[in-house]
C-alpha cells in the first residue's frame, strides 16, 4: 500500500486530484514513495503506468524525462528501427512541448509514434515506453495543452529534480544476482557468445556453474509463462561460458579492470560468495586475498555438489576467471578469531563468506554422532568430492551397504545419488512431506533422475530412533504420517499414523535436513549481531555486519540457500565495499542499487498480464540427459546441455522484456 | 512438419523454418529491411511483422516459427499503417544525397521509401554531426546507416572475423570496429555487399559510378578453388581511354553466396596486348620445337583440352605438378573408396557439426572453406578440430581443438586418425591388419599427437551427427600422398566422416580430370603457359606472348564442389589466345568454348555446350551455376601400405603460405590488395635462423634466390616461418609446402 496523489500503476485508477490530503485513496502496490532515507519521491513512472506522490509534480517534464531516459540511458535501445528513431522523435516532440514551443500537431504525432512503437518495437522497453506518457496525456491533458496554448515552458521545466532510471526485466528482477538475462539470451540469439558471457558476468562470475546447477528462480517469473511455458533460462547461460572455454580465449570480463587503488580486502571462504566478492572487488582495482580452509577452492560447489551435476573442470574455469583478475587465493588456511583480529587491522575491509558447513541433526532418539554409521551429509559429500574430483583422501565405497538419508533438499539429493554411484546395495530417502513438495524444493529433473537411478523415496516418514548394537548402527525405527486437512481451511497438518511404524535395517544414517554456520572465527569481543537462526545479521542491502568494516554474505549470512543467492549478496556487498574502502568508510548504495531494491519489492513480473504480439504454443526445449544405465555408476555429467539447434530455438522464444522504471525525487 | 495458412493458403513448414522462410518459399511477399537469408535474423527493422488470426498484436515473421493451424495475414490496413510509419522513421534525417550515393538505384531504403509512398519527412528529430570513418578499403558513413545489423551479423556468423560491433545508444547508435580503434579484419568486404544503403562502401569505388551505368558480367572468381560466384561491373574507362572499358567493382549475390576480399577487391588483373604477329610466330615455332608444355592450374577446362590436343598433335609432354599431385591423390583415394570424387561440398561442410581440418592453413588457403566452417561453428555449434604444425589465430573463434603435429608427419597423423575414427567396423583382413599393425607409440612420438588429444577429439564429436574431414594441399604435395589418400578414403569408408579435398588453385581439380599429364623433369625446350619455360606464354604481361587472363575469357573451371562453373569475358582482349595458337598448329576449333561439350564424360563431365550452361543463383538460393559433375565409380583394389618412416624437419623451416587475400601472381598484380611479402616467424624461428626483426633473409626457393624482410610475429610459435609465394611470379614451387632452408649469410 502506498500513499499516492495519482496512480495508473498496473491498471489501477487512483485520482486524488481535488481531494483533501486525508481523503486520499491509497495505491494497492508497494510503490517507492520514499526514494532513500533522505528523500521522498515525487513520482514513479514505469512500463505499466505512473504514480504521483505529490500534487506539484510537473507531469509534462516527467513525461519528457522518461522519454529521455529511454533514449539516452537505455542500453537496450538501438536494436530496432521503431525504438531507435521513435524514441528520439518522442523525446524531441515532448521536449518541444515542455519548453513551450509545441503545437497541437505535435500531440497527434506523439500519439502516432507511440502506437507504432507499442506495436512494433523489438523489446518491451520500446513497446511500453509510451504507455505512462499516454496516461499522463489523457489525465493531465490540460497541462500539455497549456504549454502549447501559452507557448510557455512547463511549470518546473528549469528546476533541478533528480530523475533516476533503471532498466530491468521480470527475470532479472527475480534473479537474486539480477543477471541481465535478456542480454545474455540475446547474445545466444545473435550468435555472439562472447557478448552473451559478458552480459552474464556483469553480475554473475560463475557462468559455467549457474548455467548448470542454478534452481533458476528467474524461470518462475518469466513472462513467457503467461503465453505458454517459461524460457529455459538457466541452460542458455552455458553457451557463452562454453564458447570461451572451447575456443581457449582468455576471459571475457564485463569491463576492463580498473587501475590498482592500493586498497585490500580479506575474503574468508572461496565458495560462491567469496569468489564473487573477490571478482567484483578486483574489477574495481582492489586487491583481494581469499582464505580457504579446505585444500581446494570453490566451497560447497566444489566439495558439496557432485561431479555428475557440476564437472569440476567447468567450475575451475569460473574460478580461473576470478584468478585472472589478480585475486590471490590461499588454501588450507583456517581462519581463527586471532586471525580475524589481525585481518581487521591489516585490511581495509573483511568479507566473511564461510557458508554453512555443519549438518543439522535429524532429532531422533539415540542420535549420537559416535554411533558408527552416523555420517553427516557435509562430511560424506566432502569425502566423495575430494576423492572423485581431486584424488584427495579416500574413495567412498558403499558396496553391500544400505544408506538412509533424511532430507528433501538439494544436499540430500546429492547424498542419495552419490550413494548409488558408490555402489550402495539400497538407498532410501526419508522425507516428511510428499512428492510434490520435494519437487518444489529441488527440481523435477533432480527428483526423477534420482528415482531412475534406483533411490527409494519414503514420503510422509520420519526417523524416530537409531537402533545400535555397541555403537554400530543396525536399523532405524520409522514413523509414518498422514496429511490431515484442516477443517477450518488452514494449512494441512502432518499427523502420525498410529501403529504404522516400521523398521529399516541400515548401515548408514545420513542427516541432510539442513546446515548451520560455524562462526567460531568471529572474535567474541566483537559481539557481532546474529539472526535468530544463528547466522550473521546484516540489513540485507549493504551486507555490513554490526561491526564496521566486517561484511558477510552467502549462506553464513542468509542460512543455507542457493548459489545464485550467495552470488547476488556478494555482488552487492562487493559494490558497497568498493565504495566503503575508497571513500573513508561510508556505507552507501548506488542509485542503481536503490532502484533494484525498490523494483524487487514491487516485483516486476505480473502473472496476470495478458501477452500480445507473440505467437503462443512454441514448446520449451529440454536438454538431452545421459541414459540412466550409462550414468548410474560414474561421474559423467548427466545433463548434456542444449544442442546448438535447441539453444537457438529456445533463445528465439525470449520476449526481451526489458522495462524502464524511473523515480523523480 | 507444421501445417498452417498464409493469407488463407495452406502451406507447410519444416522444423527450423520461420514464417518468413515459408512465405518466401511460397512466393508470398513480406517486406523487410534487415533480413538476410544466410545469418540469424537481425530482427531490427520490424517491417516483417504479420498478424495471426485470433491473436492480438503483431508477430515478427523473421524469427517466429509457425504453429499448427494458424492463419498468418501478411498484409492488412493496420500492418500497412505501421510499416509505413517505420519507413517514415527510417527516412528521418536520412541525407538526401542519392544523386551521388553509391547505393542509389539499388538501395533498399530508396525502394521501400517508394513502395510505402513516403513522399516527405513526416516526423522530425534533432540531427547531430556524425563522423565519416575511413577504414582502408572500406568507408563508413553513420548518417546513411540504418542499423539493420546485416554487416555485424555476416561478419561474425559467416566470415568469422567478428570485427564489427554495434554501439548502442538509441539514436546515436552506430557501427564500430569491435574492440579496436580502426577496422582490423581480413577485408572480405562482405559488409559492403550486405549493406542495404550506402553506409558501408568500397573506398576505391566510392563516387566513381552509379549502379545503373554498370554492366554486370557474371563470372567465377579466378583466385582459389572455392569457385565463388561474382559479377564484374564494367563501364567505359573514361574520356582518356576512348573505346576502352574497365572493371569498376565486383559484387556478389550476398544473400546466398559469400565472397572474400581477393575476389571483391582483386579484380584488376586483366592483360592488355594487341596482336603481335612476330611474337605469335615465335610462339608457334616454340611449340613446334617444344619437348613439353609446362602450365599452371589457373587455366580453364577448355584451354586444358587444347593442351591435350597439342600434346596429341605435336607429341610433346604436358607438365603441371600441381594438377598431377591432385590426380595422384584422387586416383589413390579412388582405389580404396571406389569412386573418383570425394563426397563433401562447401554446402555439406556448412551443414556439418563436426569438422577436422588437416594439412592446410585453411583460412588463407581457401576463404570459402573458412566461411563454411564459420557458418557451421556459429549456426550448428560445430566442433572444429584443426590439425596442423602451426596454429592460426584467424580461426580461434571457430576451432574448438588445435592439434599440433610435427612438420612432415602427415602420414602418421592420418594413420592415427584412421585408427581413432574407425571403430567397430567390418574391415577387410588386409585393412584390419594394417590398422592392427600400426605402431602407435612410434606414430604418437614422431607426430607429437598424443592419446589424450585423440581422446579429446573423440569426445568433441560425441554429439555430432554430420561430420567432415577437410584435407588440404600440404597433403596433396606430400611425397607420401598416395598412401595418405588411401587412409583418407578408409576414414570416409568406415566412419561417418565425409571428405572434402581442397585443391590448391582455381582449376587444379578440373585440370587433373582432363589433362594427360607427364611427370615434370628438367628438359630443354619447354614452353611455359603461365608457367616457367624457355618460351613463356603468359597472361601476366611479362612473357614472350601475351594471352588473356581468366577474367578475359569464356570457359569453365571445376571448383572444390566438383562443380563445373562457367566464367565470362569481363574485359575484351585484343591479342592472341591459346586457341589461335592451336589453330595455327592444326588443332582446330572456332572458339575455345567449343571444347566445353567435349570435356571427358568418363571423369564426370556432362556433354553440355557452354552456351547451355546457366550461371546464377535462383531467387530461393539454389546454385544453378554450371553443373555438378556426375558420380564416377572407380576400380577398387588399393590398400594402404605400411606407414613409412616419418621425416624430421630440423632447424629453420619455412612454410609456403600466402597472407590474407593473396593467392598468386594474378592477385599480386592487382592494386587494392595489400602486398605484404615479408617473412614472418616467431622468436624461436629467429633464433634457429639467426635472424632479427627487420633483417633481410636470403634463401633459395625452387632454384631461385629469394630476398625477404624478416619480421618477428608474436602470434607464432615454433621454428616454422610463414613465407609468401604470391609475388614470385612464375617461379612458384610445387613441392611439399614446408621446406628446410639455409639462410645465406651476406655481409651487411
Amino acid at each position: 500500500m502506498s500513499k499516492v496523489f495519482f496512480s495508473t500503476w498496473r491498471g489501477e485508477s487512483i485520482n486524488n486530484v481535488d481531494k483533501a490530503d486525508d481523503a486520499w485513496e491509497e495505491s494497492a502496490y508497494n510503490l517507492p514513495e520514499q526514494y532513500n532515507e533522505h528523500s521522498s519521491s515525487k513520482a514513479f513512472i514505469g512500463w505499466d503506468g505512473v504514480a504521483l506522490f505529490d500534487s506539484e509534480v510537473d507531469v509534462v517534464r516527467l513525461a519528457t524525462e522518461y522519454a529521455a531516459q529511454y533514449q539516452v540511458y537505455s542500453e537496450a535501445c538501438g536494436r530496432c528501427a521503431p525504438g531507435r528513431w521513435g524514441g528520439r522523435i518522442l523525446y524531441d516532440l515532448m521536449d518541444k512541448i515542455a519548453r513551450g514551443e509545441g503545437t497541437m500537431q505535435d500531440m497527434d504525432h506523439l500519439k502516432e509514434v507511440s502506437r507504432t512503437m507499442q506495436t512494433t518495437s523489438k523489446c518491451e522497453s520500446g513497446k511500453t515506453v509510451p504507455t505512462p506518457r499516454l496516461d499522463l496525456m489523457e489525465h493531465f491533458e490540460a497541462d500539455f495543452v497549456r504549454c502549447i496554448d501559452e507557448q510557455k515552458p512547463s511549470k518546473h521545466y528549469d528546476e533541478s529534480v533528480n530523475y533516476i532510471a533503471k532498466i530491468t526485466a521480470p527475470c532479472t528482477d527475480a534473479c537474486p544476482a539480477h543477471v541481465d538475462i535478456p542480454g545474455y539470451i540475446e547474445g545466444v540469439r545473435d550468435l555472439r557468445f562472447d557478448d552473451s558471457l559478458k552480459a552474464t558476468r556483469q553480475t554473475m562470475p560463475l557462468a559455467h556453474t549457474c548455467g548448470r546447477v542454478c534452481p533458476h528462480p528467474c524461470e518462475d517469473e518469466c513472462r513467457r509463462t503467461n503465453l505458454d511455458e517459461p524460457i529455459s533460462i538457466m541452460a542458455l547461460k552455458r553457451l557463452g561460458a562454453d564458447y570461451e572455454t572451447d575456443h581457449g580465449f582468455g576471459f571475457f570480463h564485463p569491463e576492463e579492470k580498473k587501475p590498482d587503488t592500493g586498497k585490500k580486502v580479506a575474503v574468508i571462504g572461496a565458495g560462491p560468495a567469496g569468489l564473487t566478492t573477490a571478482y567484483y572487488l578486483a574489477l574495481e582495482g582492489i586487491h583481494c586475498d581469499v582464505f580457504e580452509e579446505l585444500p581446494v577452492l570453490g566451497g560447497e560447489v566444489a566439495v558439496g555438489v557432485p561431479e555428475y551435476r557440476m564437472p569440476i573442470d567447468k567450475y575451475n574455469q569460473d574460478i580461473e576467471a576470478v584468478r585472472d583478475l589478480g585475486v590471490n587465493f590461499i588454501v588450507n588456511a583456517k581462519v581463527t578469531a586471532d586471525k580475524m583480529r589481525e585481518y581487521e587491522k591489516e585490511y581495509d575491509a573483511v568479507m566473511v563468506a564461510t557458508g554453512t558447513r555443519i549438518s543439522k541433526k535429524v532429532r531422533c532418539n539415540n542420535e549420537r554422532p559416535e554411533i558408527d554409521g552416523y555420517w553427516s551429509a557435509i562430511e560424506m559429500l566432502d569425502q566423495v568430492n575430494l576423492w572423485e574430483k581431486y584424488g584427495i583422501g579416500e574413495e567412498v565405497d558403499l558396496t553391500g551397504k544400505t544408506v538412509v538419508c533424511v532430507g528433501g533438499g538439494f544436499t540430500s539429493m546429492d547424498v542419495v545419488r552419490c550413494s548409488i554411484r558408490a555402489n550402495a546395495k539400497k538407498v532410501y530417502m526419508i522425507y516428511r512431506r510428499d512428492e510434490k513438495t520435494i519437487i518444489r524444493n529441488t527440481t523435477y529433473e533432480e527428483y526423477h533422475e534420482a528415482v531412475e537411478e534406483g533411490v527409494e523415496f519414503l514420503f510422509h516418514s520420519a526417523v524416530e530412533e537409531m537402533v545400535d548394537e555397541n555403537d554400530v548402527l543396525k536399523s532405524l525405527k520409522i514413523n509414518k504420517f498422514e496429511l490431515v486437512p484442516d477443517p477450518d481451511g488452514g494449512r494441512a497438518q502432518l499427523v502420525k499414523i498410529e501403529g504404522a511404524d516400521y523398521s529399516i535395517d541400515s548401515d548408514f544414517l545420513i542427516p541432510a535436513v539442513s546446515q548451520s554456520a560455524d562462526l567460531d572465527l568471529l572474535p567474541e569481543e566483537w559481539d557481532i549481531e546474529m539472526t535468530s537462526w544463528a547466522t550473521i545479521k546484516t540489513n540485507g542491502k549493504d551486507y555490513m555486519t554490526s561491526r564496521k568494516g566486517i561484511f558477510a554474505s552467502g549462506d553464513c549470512e542468509y542460512g543455507p540457500m542457493t548459489i545464485v543467492n550467495a552470488v547476488g549478496q556478494a555482488k552487492r556487498a562487493a559494490s558497497v565495499m568498493a565504495r566503503y574502502v575508497q571513500n573513508g568508510g561510508e556505507i552507501t548504495l548506488s542509485d542503481d542499487e536503490i532502484m533494484e531494491d525498490h523494483l524487487r519489492r514491487m516485483k516486476v513480473y505480473d502473472k496476470k498480464e495478458k501477452i500480445t504480439g507473440w505467437l503462443p504454443g512454441l514448446p520449451r526445449e529440454h536438454s538431452e540427459v545421459v541414459g540412466v544405465e550409462e550414468r548410474k555408476f560414474n561421474n559423467l555429467e548427466v545433463n548434456l546441455g542444449f544442442t546448438q539447434e535447441q539453444a537457438l530455438s529456445e533463445a528465439d522464444r525470449c520476449m526481451r522484456c526489458y522495462y524502464i522504471a524511473m523515480v523523480a525525487y | 512438419m507444421i501445417n498452417f495458412k498464409i493469407n488463407g493458403r495452406s502451406v507447410t513448414a519444416e522444423r527450423g523454418e520461420t514464417i518468413i522462410n515459408v512465405a518466401r518459399r511460397e512466393d508470398i511477399y513480406i517486406p523487410t529491411m534487415c533480413y538476410i537469408e544466410k545469418t540469424s535474423p537481425c530482427a531490427s527493422c520490424r517491417l516483417c511483422s504479420v498478424e495471426v488470426e485470433g491473436h492480438d498484436g503483431f508477430i515478427l515473421s523473421c524469427n517466429t516459427p509457425p504453429t499448427e493451424g494458424i492463419n498468418v495475414i501478411t498484409d492488412s490496413e493496420s500492418l500497412e499503417t505501421e510499416r509505413t510509419n517505420i519507413m517514415r522513421m527510417y527516412d528521418v534525417n536520412h541525407p538526401l544525397e542519392c544523386g551521388v550515393c553509391d547505393k542509389s538505384g539499388e538501395c533498399d531504403l530508396q525502394n521501400k521509401t517508394l513502395e510505402f509512398n513516403v513522399g516527405q519527412q513526416h516526423f522530425s528529430a534533432k540531427d547531430q554531426p556524425r563522423k565519416i570513418e575511413n577504414w582502408g578499403l572500406i568507408n563508413y558513413d553513420p548518417s546513411l546507416c540504418i542499423l539493420c545489423e546485416k554487416c555485424t551479423h555476416v561478419c561474425n556468423e559467416v566470415i568469422g572475423d567478428d570485427a564489427l560491433d554495434l554501439l548502442f545508444g538509441g539514436y546515436n547508435s552506430k557501427v564500430i570496429p569491435k574492440n579496436a580503434d580502426t577496422l582490423d579484419c581480413t577485408f572480405c568486404g562482405e559488409c559492403i555487399a550486405v549493406c542495404p544503403v550506402g553506409a558501408l562502401v568500397s573506398s576505391d569505388f566510392q563516387y566513381s559510378a552509379n549502379s545503373w551505368e554498370l554492366s554486370k558480367i557474371p563470372a567465377t572468381c579466378a583466385h582459389c578453388s572455392a569457385g565463388c560466384a561474382l559479377e564484374y561491373e564494367v563501364k567505359h574507362a573514361g574520356i582518356d581511354s576512348p573505346g576502352e572499358e574497365s572493371i569498376y567493382r565486383v559484387t556478389n549475390n550476398f544473400e546466398y553466396a559469400t565472397l572474400c576480399g581477393a575476389g571483391r577487391f582483386g579484380f584488376d588483373f586483366a592483360n592488355t596486348a594487341s596482336k603481335d604477329e612476330a611474337a605469335f610466330s615465335a610462339a608457334v615455332a616454340a611449340l613446334q620445337n617444344a619437348k613439353a608444355i609446362r602450365f599452371s592450374s589457373m587455366i580453364s577446362n577448355e584451354e586444358t583440352m587444347i593442351l591435350n590436343g597439342l600434346k596429341a598433335k605435336l607429341g610433346l609432354k604436358l607438365f603441371n605438378e600441381d594438377a598431377r599431385q591432385m590426380k595422384t591423390f584422387m586416383d589413390a583415394y579412388a582405389s580404396v573408396s571406389g569412386k573418383q570424387h570425394y563426397s563433401a561440398t562447401l554446402e555439406t561442410l556448412k551443414d556439418s557439426d563436426g569438422i577436422i581440418v588437416v594439412g592446410s592453413r585453411i583460412a588463407t588457403d581457401n576463404p570459402g572453406v573458412r566461411y563454411a566452417m564459420t557458418t557451421a561453428a556459429r549456426h550448428n555449434g560445430a566442433k572444429v578440430v584443426y590439425m596442423h604444425p602451426l596454429e592460426d589465430t584467424l580461426l580461434q573463434n571457430t576451432v574448438t581443438q588445435f592439434v599440433k603435429y610435427e612438420v612432415g608427419t602427415e602420414e602418421g597423423v592420418l594413420a592415427l586418425l584412421a585408427q581413432t575414427l574407425i571403430v567397430d567396423q567390418e574391415l577387410t583382413k588386409r585393412e584390419q591388419a594394417f590398422l592392427d599393425g600400426l605402431d602407435e607409440g612410434y606414430l604418437s612420438a614422431e607426430t607429437n599427437v598424443g592419446d589424450d588429444e585423440l581422446a579429446l577429439l573423440v569426445k568433441q564429436f560425441m554429439r555430432s551427427k554430420s561430420k567432415t574431414l577437410v584435407v588440404g594441399s600440404d597433403i596433396l604435395a606430400h611425397e607420401r600422398t598416395e598412401n595418405i589418400a588411401m587412409l583418407v578414403a578408409m576414414i570416409e569408408k568406415y566412419s561417418d566422416f565425409s571428405v572434402l579435398v581442397v585443391p590448391t588453385q582455381i582449376n587444379s581439380l578440373g585440370v587433373s580430370l582432363i589433362a594427360d599429364l607427364d611427370e615434370d623433369v628438367a628438359t630443354e625446350n619447354v614452353v611455359g603457359y603461365n608457367a616457367k619455360g624457355s618460351f613463356v606464354i603468359s597472361a601476366l604481361g611479362e612473357g614472350d606472348l601475351d594471352v588473356p587472363a581468366l577474367n578475359q575469357q569464356e570457359g569453365t573451371v571445376v571448383s572444390i564442389d566438383k562443380r563445373l562453373l562457367p566464367t565470362n569475358v569481363a574485359l575484351s582482349f585484343e591479342g592472341y589466345t591459346l586457341n589461335d595458337l592451336a589453330n595455327a598448329l592444326g588443332v582446330n576449333a572456332e572458339n575455345t568454348i567449343d571444347y566445353t561439350v567435349e570435356l571427358p564424360v568418363e571423369s564426370g563431365f556432362k556433354a553440355v555446350a557452354f552456351d547451355d550452361l546457366e550461371n546464377f543463383y535462383s531467387a530461393k538460393g539454389d546454385d544453378l551455376r554450371g553443373y555438378a559433375l556426375s558420380t564416377v565409380t572407380a576400380k577398387r583394389g588399393g590398400h594402404p601400405e605400411e606407414v613409412a618412416e616419418l621425416p624430421e624437419f630440423n632447424g629453420a623451416v619455412i612454410y609456403h603460405v600466402n597472407p590474407v587475400l593473396q593467392f598468386n601472381a594474378f592477385t599480386a598484380k592487382t592494386t587494392q590488395l595489400e602486398n605484404d611479402n615479408n617473412l614472418y616467424g616467431s622468436a624461436s624461428f629467429a633464433a634457429a635462423a639467426r635472424l632479427s626483426d627487420g633483417d633481410e633473409a636470403v634463401f633459395e626457393v625452387a632454384g631461385e634466390t629469394v630476398r625477404r624482410i624478416f619480421k618477428l610475429d608474436d602470434t607464432l610459435k615454433g621454428t616454422v616461418a610463414l613465407h609468401p609465394t604470391f609475388d614470385l611470379g612464375l617461379n612458384v614451387t610445387s613441392g611439399y609446402r614446408f621446406e628446410q632452408v639455409n639462410f645465406m649469410r651476406e655481409s651487411k
